[in-house]
C-alpha cells in the first residue's frame, strides 16, 4: 500500500480538506497584502507562516498578525 | 436660559483634586470658548457633561434636564466631538453614520438622506472606503458629521483644532462659526486666537474652577491694560528707550511696551517728546489692544 | 431592545469584515471533516508506520472513532479558538476609545455586552452545528455500525457550555483591558474546573463535564442525567457571569 493510495481512496474527504485550506491560505495572502502594517513580526514571516504551515499559518494570521481596524 | 449649566461640580482622580466646585453656564445660542492648559481638567469636564463618568458632588443640567451617569437623557439634544474620535476601521462612512443615526432614533428614509447631505457637507466622499485608511483631517471630518447628524442644540468639541494643520483648522473654525444661530456650541481649546476668532463667550479654567466667564468683549474691557508697542533698530537702542521714557515699561528684544490709561494719543506725544529729546528715534509705534491671552496670563498667574 | 438591535447588526459586520466569521467557518469545517478522515486512515496508518514486520490483527476502525476524535477537536481546540477570537471582544473597544461615541448618543452599556454575547453564542453554535453534521454524515456513509447510538444526544451539551465558557471570555474581556485578557481567564477557568474534577463530590456538578463526557453519551455508556446537575450549573453560571458582566461594565471608564 502506498500513501497514494491512501489519498485516493479517501478523495470525498480529502478534496474538501485541500479546497478549504486553499480558500484559507489565498484570503490571508489577499488580506496580508492589502495592508501595509502587520502585527507581531513582518510580512515576509508571516507570508511564511501561511504558506508553510497549513492551516494554523492562516489561521493564526487573522488572529494575531492582521492589523485591527 | 442656559442651555448648558453645571453647579458646584468636584471631581477626584486618586488624590488629584482635578475640579474644585466648578460652575460654567453656556448661554442658548452662543458659541463658547473653553480655555484652559492642558490636563486644566477640560475633556473630564465635557465627560461628567455627556454623562460618561461620574460626579462626586455638584450639579449638570442640558437644556434644563440633570445629567446622571449612564443615562445620556440629553443624547438627542447634544453632538458631540471627541479629541480623538475613534472609529471602526472596517465600516464605511455611511455604514458609522447609520449606526450612529439609528442610535439616536432618526429613522428611515430621513436617515439616509442626512447622511447624503452631511457627508457632502463635510466634503467626504460616500463610496465602499472604509474608514481604516482615512488621514487626520479626514477622520476629523466625519466626526463632525456624526456629532451634527442628529441636528444638535448643543455641540461639544474637545479641543477639536489641535491636530489640525493650519489649512484644516481655519476651515474647520469657519464650519463652526457657520453654526452660530442654528445651535450652541461649547469647544475647548489651549490655542487662544482660536477662541477670539470665533467664540462670544469665554470661559477660562484653572486650578479646578473657572477663574473667569462671560462675554469675550466685556472681559477685555474689564481686563482691559492697553499699550503702546514700540520698536527699535536694536536691543541696545531698546534699552536706552525705556531709561529715556521715564515710566513703567518692559522690553523684550527689540521691542518696548508701555502700559497707559486714558487717551492713546496724548500717551504717545508725550512718549515721542522724550524720545525725540534724546534722540532716539522708534522704527514702529502701535497700539496693543488687550488679547484673551492677557486676561489668561493675568487669571492663571 | 431597539439599541441591542442596531448593536447586534454592528457586531455581525465585525465579526465578518474581521474575519471571525471565516476563521470559526474554516476550522470547524476542516474540524467536521478530520474526525471520520482520521478514523478511517488510522489503520493504514499504523501499517504504514509500523511496516509489514507485524502480522496482528489491527481492529477495524467504528463509528465511535469517528466520534472520538470529533470531540476531541472540539473541546480540546475549538472551544479556545473560540475564546481566542473574541478575547478582545470588550477590551479593544474600551482601549480603542470607540464605544465613547456610541455610548453618549444613547447606546445603554447594557445592550453592549448582550449583543457582544449573542453574537457569539451564535456563531458557536453554528460552528459546531455544522461541524457535528458533516462529521454525523461522513460517519453514517463510512462507519454504519451500532457503536454509536447516541449521537444526537450527545452534542447539547457541547452547545450548553459554549454558552457559559462565551460568558467567561467576556467578563474576563471587560474586568482587563489586554487584547488575551478574555482568552487567559477563560484558560484559567477551565484548567480550575479540571483540576476540581478531581474531587469526587462535585464531580456531576461541574461544567466541564459538558465537554469530557460526550464519548460515553455517544456511546450509551452514561445516560445525560448524570450530567444534567453540571448542566444545570452550567446555565445559571452563564447568566450569572453575564449579570457580572453588564455590572462591571457599566462602572468602567471608556
Amino acid at each position: 500500500m502506498h500513501n497514494s493510495d491512501l489519498f485516493f481512496n479517501n478523495l470525498p474527504l480529502f478534496v474538501p480538506l485541500i479546497v478549504l485550506e486553499l480558500g484559507l491560505l489565498i484570503a490571508a495572502l489577499v488580506s496580508l497584502y492589502r495592508r501595509q502594517t502587520v502585527r507581531h513580526g513582518n510580512r515576509l514571516i508571516w507570508t511564511l507562516a501561511i504558506v508553510l504551515v497549513q492551516p494554523f499559518g492562516a489561521i493564526a494570521y487573522f488572529i494575531f498578525g492582521r492589523e485591527v481596524d | 436660559m442656559a442651555i448648558l449649566d453645571l453647579q458646584r461640580v468636584t471631581k477626584r482622580f486618586g488624590d488629584k483634586q482635578v475640579l474644585k466646585g466648578l460652575d460654567l453656564t453656556v448661554p442658548t445660542g452662543s458659541i463658547f470658548g473653553f480655555v484652559g492648559e492642558n490636563g486644566a481638567g477640560k475633556t473630564t469636564t465635557m465627560k461628567l457633561i455627556l454623562g460618561l463618568d461620574t460626579l462626586d458632588a455638584g450639579q449638570i443640567t442640558v437644556a434644563g434636564q440633570p445629567v446622571r451617569y449612564g443615562r445620556t437623557v440629553a443624547n438627542q439634544v447634544v453632538g458631540y466631538l471627541p479629541d480623538v474620535p475613534a472609529y471602526y476601521g472596517y465600516m464605511t462612512p455611511t455604514e458609522y453614520l447609520t449606526l450612529c443615526g439609528r442610535l439616536t432614533g432618526i429613522r428611515q428614509p430621513d436617515l439616509a438622506n442626512r447622511i447624503t447631505a452631511m457627508l457632502k457637507t463635510v466634503d467626504l466622499p460616500q463610496n465602499k472606503h472604509r474608514i481604516h485608511g482615512f488621514s487626520r483631517g479626514m477622520k476629523q471630518r466625519l466626526g463632525i458629521a456624526q456629532a451634527l447628524l442628529n441636528r444638535p442644540q448643543l455641540l461639544i468639541c474637545d479641543e477639536p483644532t489641535s491636530a489640525l494643520d493650519p489649512n484644516g483648522r481655519s476651515d474647520f473654525l469657519d464650519l463652526l462659526a457657520s453654526l452660530r444661530g442654528e445651535m450652541t456650541i461649547l469647544f475647548s481649546t489651549h490655542i487662544l486666537p482660536d477662541v477670539e476668532r470665533i467664540s462670544d463667550q469665554v470661559g477660562i479654567l484653572h486650578d479646578g474652577v473657572l477663574q473667569v466667564q462671560g462675554d469675550l468683549n466685556a472681559l477685555k474691557r474689564q481686563y482691559a491694560r492697553p499699550k503702546v508697542q514700540l520698536e527699535f533698530a536694536s536691543p541696545e537702542i531698546a534699552q536706552q528707550a525705556v531709561a529715556v521714557i521715564g515710566r513703567p515699561a518692559t522690553q523684550v528684544a527689540t521691542h518696548v511696551a508701555v502700559p497707559f490709561r486714558g487717551d492713546y494719543a496724548t500717551m504717545v506725544e508725550a512718549i515721542l517728546k522724550a524720545l525725540l529729546a534724546a534722540h532716539v528715534v522708534p522704527l514702529v509705534v502701535d497700539r496693543q489692544e488687550t488679547s484673551l491671552e492677557d486676561i489668561f496670563r493675568e487669571v492663571t498667574a | 431592545m431597539s439599541a441591542t438591535l442596531t448593536f447586534w447588526h454592528k457586531e455581525w459586520l465585525a465579526a465578518w469584515r474581521n474575519y471571525h466569521v471565516l476563521i470559526l467557518a474554516v476550522v470547524f469545517v476542516i474540524f467536521g471533516i478530520e474526525a471520520p478522515l482520521m478514523a478511517k486512515l488510522m489503520p493504514d496508518l499504523m501499517k504504514l508506520a509500523l511496516g509489514d514486520q507485524l502480522s496482528i490483527k489491527l481492529p477495524q476502525p467504528t463509528s465511535s472513532d469517528s466520534w472520538q476524535q470529533f470531540y476531541k477537536n472540539t473541546s480540546q481546540i475549538g472551544i479556545f479558538l473560540l475564546a481566542l477570537v473574541f478575547s478582545g471582544a470588550v477590551s479593544q473597544e474600551v482601549s480603542g476609545g470607540t464605544l465613547v461615541n456610541l455610548v453618549t448618543k444613547g447606546l445603554p452599556r447594557y445592550a453592549v455586552i448582550i449583543a457582544k454575547y449573542l453574537v457569539a453564542v451564535v456563531q458557536w453554535v453554528v460552528a459546531i452545528g455544522g461541524s457535528f453534521l458533516i462529521t454525523w454524515g461522513y460517519t453514517a456513509y463510512y462507519f454504519p455500525d451500532d457503536k454509536s447510538p447516541h449521537v444526537w444526544l450527545a452534542i447539547w451539551p457541547v452547545l450548553l457550555f459554549g454558552l457559559f465558557f462565551v460568558a467567561v471570555v467576556l467578563l474576563g474581556s471587560t474586568l482587563i483591558n489586554s487584547n488575551y485578557a478574555g482568552f487567559l481567564t477563560a484558560a484559567l477557568v477551565f484548567a480550575g474546573l479540571a483540576l476540581l474534577n478531581y474531587v469526587k463530590a462535585v464531580k456531576r456538578w461541574n461544567p466541564i463535564a459538558l465537554v469530557t463526557d460526550n464519548l460515553d453519551l455517544v456511546r450509551g455508556t452514561e445516560k445525560i442525567t448524570h450530567i444534567l446537575p453540571a448542566c444545570g450549573v452550567a446555565v445559571v453560571g452563564a447568566l450569572v457571569l453575564l449579570g457580572v458582566t453588564i455590572w462591571a461594565f457599566n462602572r468602567k471608564r471608556l
